[in-house]
């Protein structure tokens, strides 16, 4: 029996203007649970205003290498994954557009309407051109859960992190002070 | 303010903080141990958050007589502790922790609800900032418990073996302290009677849509915060040990 939970992918909004961005992962029992994790894992000190997370498995990626291949390998995984054709559905586009940082985060950049993922990467080709893209990622909307909105929520999830400076090491005088402040301390005591 | 009124003040103060304080360190000993990475997070996170809680009560101690909150914490006997013995149980497996903390967190986050409309305006600022993270909390351990009751035969198990167990003990969590009465005659804190009511419905229904059953037997309530379980001593012992060793510490 395979026992380990499911990993969640965690998209994290840092101000009401800036996009969701990924931010890292968790593993947990279900949506709320991840959530809740995502939440202490990834904004206990730094701002953050809305917090979402998808279930790894419903993520569907392709890298700018993997795009290049050729239109006709995507036409094929296209009729390989849908023989069927499905009802139009909303899609979340995530695009990741920088190698430059150590944190490259990969951003929510809008939805699309589409019958499959494949269908969906093409219109976001065609959509979200203003820069060029290292990977895509496109979500169903359905399968993004996000934290509650409320400003109840918002307070009580994110609003204490800023303040909690005695998470931070320099609140710790001793800890944040350099060492040879303390060394001085003791040769007086061992010269006595 | 009345003297009889500050002594009877600093004594709940104490009391609250004391209560966070070894909550927040029989949280800390999952750390390193807890059962997922995220979750070992999480848990030192609350735990954090208890320990500041402490701190804003002592501070608030502070405030009235000037005592020093880390020789509260770290100088005193475990007879001068004025904690709940829930707090002090040791941490037993992981449905006995979030148990405890869920029958904590919904205490505390009903008893600043209430405590944000204190007379005194320093404890209805604190309430204030403090029940923002205690909502948080409750979500969490509100999930837990949820979770192990309607999870598997052996978690439902062990989660009904911990109420089973602190039931009883969490009842003192509503045990006024002698003079409490004059601070809520003069609505610096709430009534724990109306506190407790509003706890038993929340917890009540949570506990039994959880697949759990309320304990027909209630068992031990302890009545008064100067008795201790022998378990506080040994958490003191461990928790003071380095402060008591090298009170400075600033040499490693």
């Amino acid at each position: 029996m395979d026992t380990q939970w499911s990993r969640w992918e965690v998209f994290k909004q840092d101000t009401p203007n800036k996009p969701h961005q990924a931010v890292g992962s968790v593993h947990a029992a279900d949506p709320q649970h991840a959530l809740l994790t995502a939440r202490n894992v990834f904004a206990r000190r730094p701002q953050a205003v809305s917090m979402w997370v998808v279930q790894a498995d419903d993520i569907f990626s392709w890298t700018k290498e993997e795009l290049a291949e050729s239109k006709a390998h995507r036409a094929e995984s296209f009729l390989a994954l849908s023989p069927q054709p499905s009802p139009l559905s909303s899609y979340a586009v995530f695009r990741k557009t920088s190698h430059k940082r150590s944190m490259t985060f990969v951003d929510y950049v809008g939805e699309v309407k589409a019958r499959s993922p494949e269908e969906a990467l093409e219109q976001a080709l065609a959509t979200f051109t203003d820069t060029e893209a290292l990977s895509w990622w496109i979500v169903p909307t359905d399968k993004v859960y996000r934290s509650d909105p409320s400003q109840e929520t918002v307070e009580s999830w994110f609003a204490p992190a800023r303040d909690k400076t005695y998470k931070q090491q320099q609140y710790y005088a001793t800890i944040g002070s350099h060492v040879s402040k303390h060394k001085t301390g003791r040769e007086n005591d061992d010269e006595e | 303010m009345r003297n009889e009124i500050k002594q009877a003040l600093i004594a709940k103060l104490t009391a609250l903080a004391d209560d966070e304080v070894i909550l927040s360190h029989r949280d800390s000993e999952w750390t390193g141990h807890a059962p997922i990475l995220e979750e070992d997070i999480a848990l030192a996170n609350i735990a954090q958050d208890e320990l500041g809680h402490a701190s804003v009560w002592y501070g608030l101690r502070k405030e009235l007589d000037g005592s020093d909150p880390d020789q509260l914490a770290f100088f005193r006997e475990a007879g001068e502790y004025r904690n709940t013995e829930l707090v002090e149980l040791p941490k037993g497996d992981w449905a006995f922790t979030m148990l405890r903390q869920y029958l904590y967190d919904l205490y505390e986050a009903l008893w600043l609800q209430s405590a944000k409309n204190s007379s005194y305006q320093p404890l209805a600022d604190a309430a204030n900032k403090v029940l923002r993270e205690e909502r948080f909390h409750l979500q969490h351990t509100h999930a837990w418990v949820e979770r192990l009751g309607l999870g598997t035969e052996e978690s439902n198990r062990r989660l009904q073996q911990a109420l089973n167990m602190q039931w009883g003990y969490a009842q003192q969590l509503f045990v006024p302290i002698p003079g409490e009465e004059l601070l809520i005659a003069e609505g610096i804190v709430p009534d724990l009677a109306s506190v407790k009511e509003r706890w038993l419905e929340h917890s009540t229904r949570h506990l039994q849509a959880s697949g759990l059953e309320l304990p027909i037997n209630p068992g031990y309530q302890p009545t008064s915060r100067t008795y201790h379980t022998e378990h506080l001593w040994s958490i003191l012992a461990e928790m003071q040990s380095t402060a008591r060793w090298d009170a400075e510490a600033k040499v490693w």
